[in-house]
């Protein structure tokens, strides 16, 4: 029998998770060592398959106890024995107290940008210069392939250039806009992707309202670019132990 | 990609999405403890960086649900019983 862990936490009580049912059906119970306690249930299983109903009640958990207090919150599909989990409640225990005393009082709110047409058009003017200047490059033919290959590759690299600078840009531009009511942030520039930035903001409950209505201005001020806002999370971003 | 490329998938499906970005990609890790079984997926899901990857993916099963749905209602038509939206979840 293993247990599935849900979250950690020093202030959840059992109070908090009598009414909800969490993977497989489970009620979930504490696991108790020196005052942190891990938010776990039975599973018999040696796998936690990835279904919608397993996800959301792993979720369900673990919001539930946001509700109360802030957890760290386990990735989904953490299975170990009773044996184990003490060990590491016990091992871990400084790093943990650390990183619970750093997202208290505070929750995860995501913000992704997605890139838009402007980001193409950028891409294909640099492409039609590609294709001007290989034109060139082959009319005067003071080149062979090997001239016309090098100036491709310069071009593929400026547009690559172009559409970093813009991701950075636009983290930048969005850092500097919620930064008064930002704790700490996880970002993650991605020009070459659909998603070019993925955002994580810790912002203290208190402070959500002020932090929505900066993104709102924010959002306002760029409506060119194309936003996914969520939250709020329970810190999954901030819950790594090696970061 | 297009604003309103976005707008298809259904809030449910963006939600549950933006979970999965967030439950299977990140959050404390017990070394050597994660065990998900990904044998029997059920959900539009197809790899960490979930969101955008499933909008084509989100397209795909959105359509092919609607045609299901409409192989379904003509069954019921035909005299067959429609089942729960839930089954096919």
């Amino acid at each position: 029998m293993s247990l599935y862990a849900y979250c950690l936490s020093d202030e959840v009580t059992a109070l908090a998770l009598e009414t909800i049912r969490g993977v497989a059906g489970a009620t979930p119970i504490l696991i108790e060592h020196e005052g942190l306690a891990a938010v776990v249930s039975d599973y018999e299983n040696d796998a936690v398959s990835v279904t919608r109903e397993n996800v959301l009640a792993h979720e369900r958990v673990v919001q539930q106890v946001l509700a109360q207090t802030t957890p760290l919150p386990f990735r989904f599909g953490t299975l170990a024995s009773e044996a184990r989990l003490r060990n590491y409640l016990a091992t871990q225990k400084s790093a943990l107290c650390t990183q619970l005393a750093r997202v208290r009082g505070c929750v995860e709110m995501s913000v992704k940008v997605i890139r838009g047409t402007e980001a193409f058009e950028s891409e294909s003017t640099a492409q039609d210069s590609t294709t001007r200047e290989e034109h060139q490059v082959a009319a005067d033919l003071s080149g062979g392939a090997g001239t016309i290959y090098l100036h491709k590759k310069r071009r593929e690299m400026m547009g690559d250039e172009l559409l970093k600078e813009r991701a950075e840009e636009i983290a930048g531009w969005l850092a500097e806009r919620l930064a008064s009511t930002v704790r700490e942030s996880v970002v993650s520039v991605r020009p070459k992707e659909m998603l070019i930035v993925a955002a994580a903001y810790l912002v203290e409950v208190a402070r959500l309202e002020e932090y929505r209505e900066r993104l709102r201005r924010a959002r306002d001020e760029r409506r060119e670019i194309h936003f996914l806002t969520s939250g709020p999370w329970p810190p999954y971003s901030f819950s790594d132990l090696s970061s | 990609m297009a604003e309103e490329e976005l707008e298809i998938l259904e809030q449910s499906e963006l939600s549950l999405l933006e979970t999965l970005d967030h439950v299977l990609a990140r959050g404390l890790v017990i070394a050597g403890e994660i065990t998900i079984s990904v044998a029997d997926v059920d959900l539009i899901f197809v790899g960490l960086n979930v969101l955008l990857t499933s909008t084509e993916t989100a397209r795909e099963v959105l359509g092919e649900r609607q045609t299901r749905t409409q192989g379904l209602e003509q069954r019921a038509i035909d005299g067959g019983a429609l089942p729960s939206e839930g089954s096919n979840e």
